[in-house]
């Protein structure tokens, strides 16, 4: 009968602590990474009493945690590859959104306004007033250009903060990691369960992921290891290698812009390892500035300096809108207050290309007098528009990409590059989403908690309790039985 | 037997929501802008094609403007010659009168007197201006092209304007050769190719050649209109036949070349309206072609937006049964 008291009483634990496993699954059920745990129970060692084996009842082996390895890292690399085009793409929108012409007026239509601008001073050589008009439109165009560049720094700037910041986050993951692995590694000496910490410890590594492709395992010491792909070693056991951002200057940046962020071992900082990050949120932010924004960016230079060097070119050949005197000792002319009457630009003249875009504007000369927009091709002839018909042709002539293409046709071409780089991105953005939710079902199902299953276990931990306790009270009773006997 | 937990429910449901809201939400915006086209990255081809037509578009819309401004000054120039033709042969009429010896000389005294007046007519004629910009006189547009003697100031500028893609026309005559002889030809070199020529052009006009075209004596010869209304003039107060005889031949010159000048007039004009009509049915084509990229299909649209709220509307049915009941519910 101290059998049965005994035997009753493992029953009770074992059916207490399995509805304790069973709560603990349904008050997590919502929680972000948890996966169900279970209980496991076996019957205690039998003991040979009077040459029977007789059960001694039953005993909790282990709580066990639902784990399914593989799908864990199919997760975290789906999740790895839907936050790198999920990045890229809210970078390109921004980036195609200073390109929209779509709606509004863009450079495109600039240009041409630009190029009727000169043709309507055709029309009218001898007008005061279509000059400043060419001056408006010019002012817009070189507007235009500035913003077109403007916005883009803007972006790359942009992208070199998020770094940082990113760079912060990553730094924070990676220390929460290796604090995790600490206390399962101390834990798990003493053989306690940990089941809730390497839940935790799966979220981060799939937080980290977001941020660059990493690779897990156990080394031969039994440490767990947070490699980064292709890049190297982030978290080994309870030891972090910290990152860091490091400004560059102009002449080392890959976009050639100052202050570029290259990210850097804490303590390795002369070793720029940016370009080793190719996916993720950090992959996809240095891809974007050095490829997709540089590219345009000096596109845009190229057409700015282009653009004004060609306009220039023909504006210096002709002869300012002015009474213009023959100086008979040198053969040449020049206007009242010894003011230039030819070699006049239109722009002032851009001596690089780098960074053009940015640089661009009218010259002093046109800013301050509209008669040294020239039209004429010889002086003191206020009817000759040969220059302006000149500079309005500039609109069809092949003087970008080494005279293969017009300026449009480059132009456009840089826009319907960006176009088809968003466009291919938010595809492989919808099928990385796609392939996420499709591998977090996978993976919910097997490790997910799932409240039918948790109230029938419920029910069922519940009688097996009452069972037991049922058990106690008939031991008891026998005690009774066998203790009346005496009376 | 595959399990199903509460998140892979959730991830399940969420993901069908999100992708059926997203498509709405793309068609709505489609719906309320009825443009195919919002963004670059909808049609990347479809875009560029559609900018560079806006660009075909306002070239188009600006050489419309240049054919008005060049058939203004044609028809003007054309008008200017007309009336010189009729003033010639008005002049020559009573050149031919007055060949004979019929007339005393009172009466040619007397009808001298018209012949300045046509003169003069022809003069005005000569100094015509379009707002401040004398017609007949080159480049040198603001300079008054003749003076009371019938002296050319001005120079042969041919003057040239856009009015199709790469298609020059030119809108003036220049007043050589309208008044003094059929061999003044135009001053007409374009610049082809802008930037190549651009050292060329430099080259040719070096100053010493500038300042000869500018500073050369002003051209004077018999054959000019101006000098044969005055020589008709001089025979006739001179009371000289003869003289006036001789005058017939040159008067048939000028008036057979003011002819061949109306008729290069009036041809460029022709050419001018064909061009005009070819850019009209050209802006047409670019029209039709920019809206099927760029306006949303409206039918389509439509369609699109009813199919997708009901697939909305079907994920929220089928998710209801799923989300609200548990198990639990039936415990009691």
């Amino acid at each position: 009968m101290a059998d049965l008291l005994g035997i009753g009483k493992t029953g009770l634990a074992v059916s207490k602590k399995a509805l304790e496993t069973t709560s603990h699954n349904i008050a997590n059920a919502n929680t972000d990474g948890f996966s169900r745990q279970r209980v496991v129970q076996t019957s205690n060692l039998p003991i040979l009493k009077s040459g029977h084996l007789m059960g001694t009842g039953a005993r909790i082996k282990t709580v066990e945690r639902i784990e399914e390895k593989n799908l864990e890292n199919r997760l975290v690399s789906s999740i790895n590859g839907q936050s790198t085009s999920k990045e890229r793409l809210l970078q390109l929108e921004q980036v195609e959104s200073i390109l929209n012409e779509s709606e509004n007026e863009g450079l495109n239509q600039i240009f041409a306004k630009f190029f009727n601008a000169f043709r309507d001073l055709a029309n009218q050589p001898e007008n005061e007033t279509i000059r400043s008009v060419v001056r408006d439109n010019a002012s817009l165009a070189v507007g235009d250009i500035r913003r077109i560049r403007g916005s883009l720094d803007n972006l790359a700037t942009n992208i070199d903060k998020k770094l940082e910041s990113s760079i912060v986050d990553v730094n924070q993951i990676m220390n929460n990691i290796a604090s995790l692995n600490k206390k399962i590694a101390s834990l798990e000496a003493l053989g306690d369960m940990t089941g809730d910490f390497r839940d935790q410890r799966d979220m981060a590594i799939r937080n980290l992921s977001e941020y660059v492709k990493v690779h897990t395992y156990l080394d031969n010491k039994n440490h767990f290891n947070v490699d980064a792909v292709g890049i190297g070693t982030l978290v080994s056991g309870a030891n972090v290698a910290e990152l860091q951002v490091r400004p560059l200057n102009k002449d080392e940046s890959p976009n050639q812009m100052a202050g570029a962020a290259a990210i850097v071992y804490k303590d390795k900082s002369s070793l720029d390892i940016s370009a080793k990050f190719k996916s993720g949120k950090l992959g996809a932010l240095i891809k974007t500035r050095d490829q997709d924004i540089f590219q345009l960016q000096k596109e845009i230079d190229q057409v700015a300096f282009n653009f004004a060097t060609a306009v220039n070119t023909i504006h210096r050949q002709g002869y300012a809108n002015k009474e213009l005197k023959l100086d008979p000792e040198t053969g040449s002319f020049s206007a009242k207050n010894g003011e230039k009457a030819t070699g006049i630009n239109f722009f002032q003249p851009v001596n690089q290309v780098d960074d053009a875009a940015n640089l661009i504007r009218l010259s002093d000369e046109v800013n301050d007098d509209l008669s040294n927009i020239v039209s004429a091709l010889i002086p003191n002839s206020p009817g000759d528009n040969r220059i302006s018909l000149a500079i309005s042709k500039i609109a069809q002539a092949k003087i970008m990409n080494d005279g293969t293409t017009t300026l449009e046709e480059a132009y456009l071409k840089s826009i319907g590059r960006v176009g088809v780089q968003t466009g291919k991105t938010r595809i492989d953005l919808d099928q990385e989403e796609a392939l996420l939710a499709q591998t977090k079902s996978l993976k919910e199902r097997i490790t997910g908690v799932s409240i039918d299953e948790e109230a029938a276990n419920l029910v069922r931990y519940q009688h097996a309790y009452e069972a037991s306790a049922k058990v106690l009270k008939t031991a008891e009773e026998m005690f009774q039985t066998v203790l009346s006997i005496k009376r | 037997m595959t399990r199903v937990s509460e998140n892979s429910q959730t991830a399940a449901f969420q993901y069908s929501l999100g992708k059926a809201k997203r498509k709405l939400e793309d068609l709505q915006l489609k719906g309320a802008s009825l443009k195919n086209i919002t963004k670059p990255s909808d049609n990347p081809v479809g875009n560029v094609e559609a900018l560079s037509i806006n660009t075909r578009k306002t070239e188009n819309d600006q050489f419309i403007r240049n054919i008005d401004f060049a058939q203004m000054h044609l028809s003007i120039a054309d008008k200017s010659v007309e009336e010189l033709i009729e003033i010639i042969s008005k002049a020559k009429e009573i050149a031919i009168a007055q060949s004979s010896d019929f007339y005393d000389e009172g009466i040619r005294k007397n009808v001298s007197n018209e012949i300045i007046q046509l003169k003069n007519l022809a003069l005005s004629i000569a100094n015509k201006r379009i707002g401040n910009k004398f017609i007949f006189a080159g480049f040198k547009s603001l300079t008054q092209p003749f003076d009371a003697s019938g002296n050319y100031n001005g120079d042969k500028g041919e003057i040239k304007i856009e009015v199709a893609k790469d298609f020059f026309i030119p809108i003036n005559l220049n007043g050589k050769e309208v008044f003094y002889s059929q061999d003044e030809i135009g001053d007409s070199k374009l610049i082809e190719n802008p930037l190549e020529e651009a050292q060329e052009i430099a080259g040719d006009r070096s100053p010493a050649n500038v300042s000869n075209e500018n500073t050369a004596p002003v051209f004077h010869k018999r054959e000019n209109l101006f000098s044969l209304l005055n020589g008709l003039v001089a025979g006739l107060e001179n009371n000289d036949p003869k003289l006036i005889q001789s005058l017939l031949e040159k008067f048939d010159d000028a008036t057979t070349r003011l002819i061949t000048l109306r008729t290069k007039v009036g041809s460029i004009m022709n050419t001018v309206e064909v061009t005009k009509a070819k850019i009209d049915s050209e802006n047409l084509d670019n029209v039709t072609r920019r809206s099927k990229l760029v306006d949303a299909d409206v039918t389509e649209l439509f369609t699109d937006l009813t199919r997708q709220q009901a697939i909305l509307d079907t994920t929220y049915k089928s998710s209801k049964a799923l989300l609200n009941q548990t198990l639990i519910d039936f415990l009691r």
